[in-house]
């Protein structure tokens, strides 16, 4: 403790206004003077990674965008949130080369130690140059990539070891390296990693056993044969489990990066060895980011027929750079919020010469990315940060949508008393139905010792309700962005800022009355907590199984269109994860499924069915 | 459970609720039980609850299998009236007054001359109505204000929309149960201007003092407790066929009205503003005449509506499961071995409850999807042979027939509870439970035991009926929600500017959803915060709503 309290003297004046510079585009371009080239690499990692983690209150309206509608305010808000969100981690990162830093990034607790905060220092003073960085390519700046995809990077920050603490700074695309069998078509850091690499993937291999599942029921028929697939996705154990599935499925893989900082190099070492050509490292420049993908597609007689993405980027490049190979392929799987708005887009402007597949509105995967991880990570945020005990506390909870409800149940079950602030009638009712008080937060401020923000609104607890909060209130946000909490009205004069911990702030008051703001107001999911395999497999799963549909649906089954997954396909993804709970599904005899009018194998349900 | 004082007890305890009726009443209510819920085995209600009085009750069984026969021809008499399922929850309103109201009381009258052979004249002389008893009216007057104060968001509807009248110039003619909820109902649509004309929708479910209320203060009644098949259409008929009165909406339920007018009187059928449709059945009804090109009218199917369905099914089924076991079986929860057959909202409503009270719950599921949800929610998931010797009760809520078959309830143990919360009654296989070898024992109302020549007993619930529905009542509260769902879709289409409703089924909008939960936020003291102008730019929402897109799921 005495250790943090020592860091935390040098933070408070110059503290840095992230909210207002990431709210306000304007302010960001006035900074554009000085951006340094070697920025640029933070810049694209940060975006990427900005995107990646889906806040779970703002998948609505986004797939509303991704149906064509306007873009709120709201969202585009959100992209630049995770614009900042990234830049701290990638600030860190490039700061410090071990591993250490990456775990202090995605996923500081309060374990972390100087090296943590030094590099919130560092962040501070790097602010300026990243939001240029940020303007200069605005075309990155409009990626986002899967929520979840982030995640990846944090839980394997947690798992794998220092594979990237080698000292050798000359960049792989130099080096001349060859696997064991005498194959040197990949690029990545070091060759020589491998079998920690293939450690890493079979420890991933444990949590995925739906992929695992998978490769045994297809493994006879390899319904991927003939498939060569191209991807880009984050090059981490999970997908490493995906990709080995593939092959082991029949198909050919060529592998990239979508995120340039959040390859594990051991990974790509090991499937590099396994004969998978992979081009990636952990710190690409953008050029190499774009080197990776064309080096990926541009192979002499192989020429990709399905693709794999993850925001977008290698779909663009393909459509633009090798438009031959783009009019021929079988279809593209797509999975982030981003990417797929491209798609719409795409598709809207007739230019979508393939079939699309959306695996980011699956039934499975949003009830995963919302409902119950957050009811699983509000707990471990909230532990991690401030070790509050909920037994008996106040919590407004603002917001009942998915994110709220499982974020009530949770503190519920720890026997917090908990109050909802909602907009929606029906949310409303819902929440009083579930025997929760349905109140305005300026009623009970006062009273609360917690408040958690899932609105996706901006502003929700305002100055003067922190004005009126008790000392040691805490203040959090689980929702979307880092909009909810009005962060831009404490930093005036009179407040005192202390950072006691990594993603702990008090803010003092001139009566000496804190509040515990966490995480800057940004996601505390996000910020202060891991996200399980488990979703992760969840997602990979679904991709795998897209794949398979769109290679083997019979000719005109897909028109060049973006398509969500037949809802089959999303019970088989289900179906598949079943075994880890010992679940055994009961089947419908001949006669009780003409009864219902169903099939027997599904689906099950109508599309409209709200689960 | 199969103790004989508790036997005793509930004998007692019945014949003292019922000691005012007479046997005759009772039957009645039997009756209305057995036309309702349209199930073969309903004619053992006769049976039992009779032999109840009787307090002999070796001879259940076999005054039983007397009964069953004729019942059984009764039955198929009337087929039309078989083939009718109406919605689950407008039948429940019934079963509520069945156990709460004192409905009964005013209808032991020995009259048993028909209503339609009556002239009856209500004080301000007028005789365009037809109940059973005009007399009785002030007793029904005040079950009518008894449903008022659980019903607080017909009443705030009164007072905000009173002084515009939205409906005034609206002729409605309406066919629904005539209970003292859909009398506040009735009673609203005329406070915002409506003239009302209204026929029942089951020949058993009106409550004869709320229809004398209703007809002394103005509203055309046709209505009384065990009409006939053939009453049942004249009433139809009287309400729509009056000089120089057309209707020009229509608040059905079940669709019979809707039908009658459109075989019968299609000129006036066309000339209709709207329908307003809230059983599954009618709205079924309406959609193959949507799709035969049939429909000359808009109509609101609002059975689909999201504050209806969530009540209806995961609220409504999480209290009355509980309701419904205690009143019958009087089991204890904690610690026992159920099995939930079905994770859909009445599944999750009923293992949220049980759960609550510390019993150990295991699901059956077919759709991984669900099976996934439940695995998450702490649930157990299993097939049922896997588990069916240790279980303690077994519920099914499925929608499927045969989910718990003869070989499975063969391996029961002794003293296990089988009933059923889902579809009909196909779910429990019943008629494989009727064979010589098994003897049944008719313990209480609803409750059989069904005894294994070795001695080893299954409590089977209602038959395998809706056990919410024939064992516990639905609170006012969900069926306020239903009446104002309808009142909001009547003023809307009558509303409409024209042109915004063609001649299809339409859901009812979603901001109307919205308005109908808000009415209801203020009996829980609820609190909605209100969006900020720069708030709702930022969400690109309007302030009032609606607030989320149409596939939310909630």
């Amino acid at each position: 403790m005495a250790e943090e309290i020592d860091q935390t003297l040098p933070l408070p004046d110059e503290y840095p206004e992230p909210c207002e510079d990431v709210v306000n585009g304007d302010e960001e371009e006035e900074n554009n003077k000085d951006q340094s080239v070697k920025c640029s690499p933070n810049l694209l990692q940060m975006l990427k990674a900005a995107e990646s983690r889906r806040t779970p209150q703002s998948w609505d309206r986004d797939r509303e965008e991704a149906s064509g509608t306007e873009e709120t305010e709201a969202q585009k808000t959100d992209m630049h949130e995770r614009a900042a969100v990234q830049s701290y981690c990638s600030q860190c990162e490039s700061r410090s080369a071990s591993m250490k830093k990456v775990y202090s990034l995605v996923n500081i607790t309060k374990a972390k130690d100087q090296e943590a905060v030094q590099s919130i220092c560092i962040k501070q003073i790097q602010f300026n140059d990243q939001k240029h960085e940020f303007n200069k390519r605005p075309a990155n700046t409009g990626r986002r990539s899967l929520s979840r995809s982030i995640s990846q990077s944090s839980t394997d920050s947690y798992s794998s070891a220092c594979s990237e603490s080698s000292e050798d700074e000359s960049s792989p695309r130099d080096k001349l390296q060859a696997t064991s069998k005498g194959l040197s078509d990949f690029c990545i850091k070091n060759i020589q990693q491998t079998e920690f690499g293939r450690r890493e993937i079979t420890i991933a291999e444990q949590e995925m056993p739906a992929l695992m599942i998978l490769r045994k029921r297809a493994g006879g028929e390899k319904p991927l044969a003939g498939a060569k697939v191209m991807g880009c996705t984050h090059i981490t154990p999970q997908t490493a489990v995906l990709m080995e599935t593939l092959s082991r499925l029949g198909a050919q893989c060529r592998w990239a990066a979508c995120n340039i900082f959040s390859t594990q190099n051991a990974v790509a070492a090991a499937l590099a060895e396994g004969g998978i050509s992979v081009f990636a490292w952990k710190g690409e420049s953008e050029d190499d980011f774009w080197w990776c993908i064309d080096r990926c597609v541009g192979a002499e007689s192989w020429q990709p027929n399905m693709i794999l993405d993850d925001g977008g980027d290698l779909t663009h490049w393909i459509q633009k750079k090798y438009p031959s190979i783009f009019k021929k392929l079988k279809g593209i799987v797509e999975e982030s919020v981003t990417g797929i708005y491209r798609l719409y887009q795409l598709s809207k402007a007739g230019r979508l010469c393939v079939p699309a597949m959306n695996v980011n509105d699956s039934v499975t995967k949003q009830k995963f990315d919302n409902l119950y991880c957050c009811k699983e990570s509000v707990l471990d945020g909230l532990k991690r940060t401030t070790d509050v005990m909920f037994g008996g506390k106040q919590v407004v909870v603002c917001g009942y949508g998915e994110v709220g409800k499982g974020c009530c149940a949770a503190l519920k079950a720890l026997g917090a008393v908990v109050n909802v602030t909602e907009a929606d009638p029906i949310c409303a009712l819902q929440a009083c139905m579930d025997g929760f008080r349905v109140i305005k937060l300026g009623e009970v401020v006062r009273q609360v010792d917690m408040v958690i923000t899932c609105t996706g609104n901006k502003n929700v607890v305002g100055r003067e309700h922190m004005d009126r909060m008790k000392n040691g209130c805490i203040v959090c946000n689980m929702g979307h962005s880092n909009t909810e909490i009005d962060l831009v009205s404490l930093r005036t004069a009179e407040l005192r800022w202390e950072r006691v911990r990594p993603q702990v702030d008090h803010v003092i008051w001139p009566d000496g009355r804190r509040i515990v703001l966490l995480a800057e107001g940004r996601l505390l999911n996000l910020s202060c907590s891991t996200v399980p395999s488990f979703v992760l497999s969840i997602t990979a799963t679904t991709q795998a199984l897209a794949l398979i549909e769109l290679y083997s649906a019979p000719e005109g089954r897909y028109k060049q269109d973006v398509y969500l997954l037949p809802k089959k396909m999303d019970e088989y993804v289900a179906s598949l994860h079943l075994p880890t709970f010992d679940a055994h599904l009961t089947e419908l005899t001949d006669e009780q499924g003409k009864y219902l009018g169903i099939s027997k194998h599904g689906p099950y349900k109508p599309n409209y069915y709200r689960y | 459970m199969s103790d004989p004082a508790v036997e005793v007890k509930l004998e007692v305890k019945l014949e003292v609720k019922q000691a005012s009726k007479e046997v005759k009443e009772s039957e009645n209510v039997a009756e209305k039980y057995s036309a309702m819920t349209v199930s073969k085995n309903s004619e053992m209600n006769i049976g039992d609850l009779s032999s109840a009085f009787s307090a002999v009750p070796t001879h259940k069984p076999v005054k039983k299998q007397i009964q069953f026969v004729e019942d059984k021809q009764e039955f198929s008499r009337f087929p039309t009236k078989a083939g009718r399922r109406s919605l689950s929850r407008s039948i429940s309103q019934s079963s509520t007054d069945s156990y709460g109201s004192a409905a009964s009381y005013t209808d032991s009258s020995d009259d048993e001359t028909s209503p339609r052979d009556k002239t009856q004249v209500n004080s301000k002389g007028s005789s365009d109505f037809c109940v059973k008893n005009i007399k009785q009216a002030e007793f029904g007057r005040r079950e009518i204000e008894i449903a008022e104060q659980d019903m607080t968001a017909l009443i705030s509807l009164r007072k905000r929309a009173q002084s515009e009248k939205p409906l005034a110039g609206a002729k409605i003619v309406g066919c629904t149960h005539i209970t003292a909820q859909t009398a506040v109902l009735i009673e609203t649509l005329v406070a915002l201007g409506a003239q009302c004309r209204w026929t029942a929708c089951n020949i058993y479910s009106t409550q004869n003092e709320v229809a004398a209320a209703l007809s002394e203060t103005g509203v055309a009644v046709f209505a009384w407790k065990g009409e006939s098949e053939n009453d049942f259409w004249w009433c139809i008929d009287r309400c729509v066929n009056n000089e120089g009165w057309q209707p020009n909406m229509i608040l059905d339920d079940g669709g019979d009205l809707t039908h009658w007018m459109y075989k019968k009187y299609p000129n006036v059928f066309k000339k209709i503003r709207g329908i307003v449709e809230e059983s599954v059945t009618g709205v079924h009804r309406l959609y193959q005449l949507s799709k035969a090109g049939k429909l000359c009218v808009p109509a609101m199917n609002v059975n689909d509506s999201v504050t209806k369905q969530k009540f209806d099914n995961l609220y409504c089924c999480r209290e009355s499961i509980l309701d419904g076991l205690k009143r019958t079986t009087d089991v204890m929860f904690g610690g026992k071995q159920v099995v939930i057959c079905g994770y859909g909202e009445v599944g999750k409503g009923c293992c949220a409850a049980l759960k609550a009270l510390g019993s150990v719950v295991s699901i059956t599921e077919i759709d991984p999807i669900c099976a996934l949800q439940a695995c998450m929610d702490g649930f157990r998931v299993v097939k049922l042979n896997e588990v069916i010797r240790q279980v303690d009760v077994i519920i099914t809520c499925t929608g499927n027939k045969n989910v718990v078959t003869r070989d499975q309830l063969d391996r029961m143990k002794n003293g296990s509870i089988v009933c059923n919360m889902g579809h009909s009654n196909t779910e429990i296989d019943v008629a494989s439970l009727r064979t010589p070898e098994l003897t049944w024992e008719r313990v209480r109302s609803q409750v059989d035991h069904v005894i294994w020549p070795d001695g080893k007993r299954v409590i089977l619930l209602a038959e395998g009926r809706l056990l919410n529905l024939s064992c516990s009542t639905v609170p006012t509260f969900v069926l306020s929600i239903t009446a104002t769902t309808q009142a909001l879709a009547l003023i809307e289409l009558y509303n409409a500017p024209d042109g915004r409703y063609k001649q299809d089924v339409y859901l009812l909008p979603k901001k109307m959803d919205e308005y109908v939960a808000s009415l209801h936020l203020t009996t829980f003291d609820a609190h909605l915060t209100e969006l900020s102008d720069d708030q709702a730019k930022y969400l690109g929402l309007n302030k009032n709503g609606p607030f989320k897109p149409n596939y939310y799921r909630y």
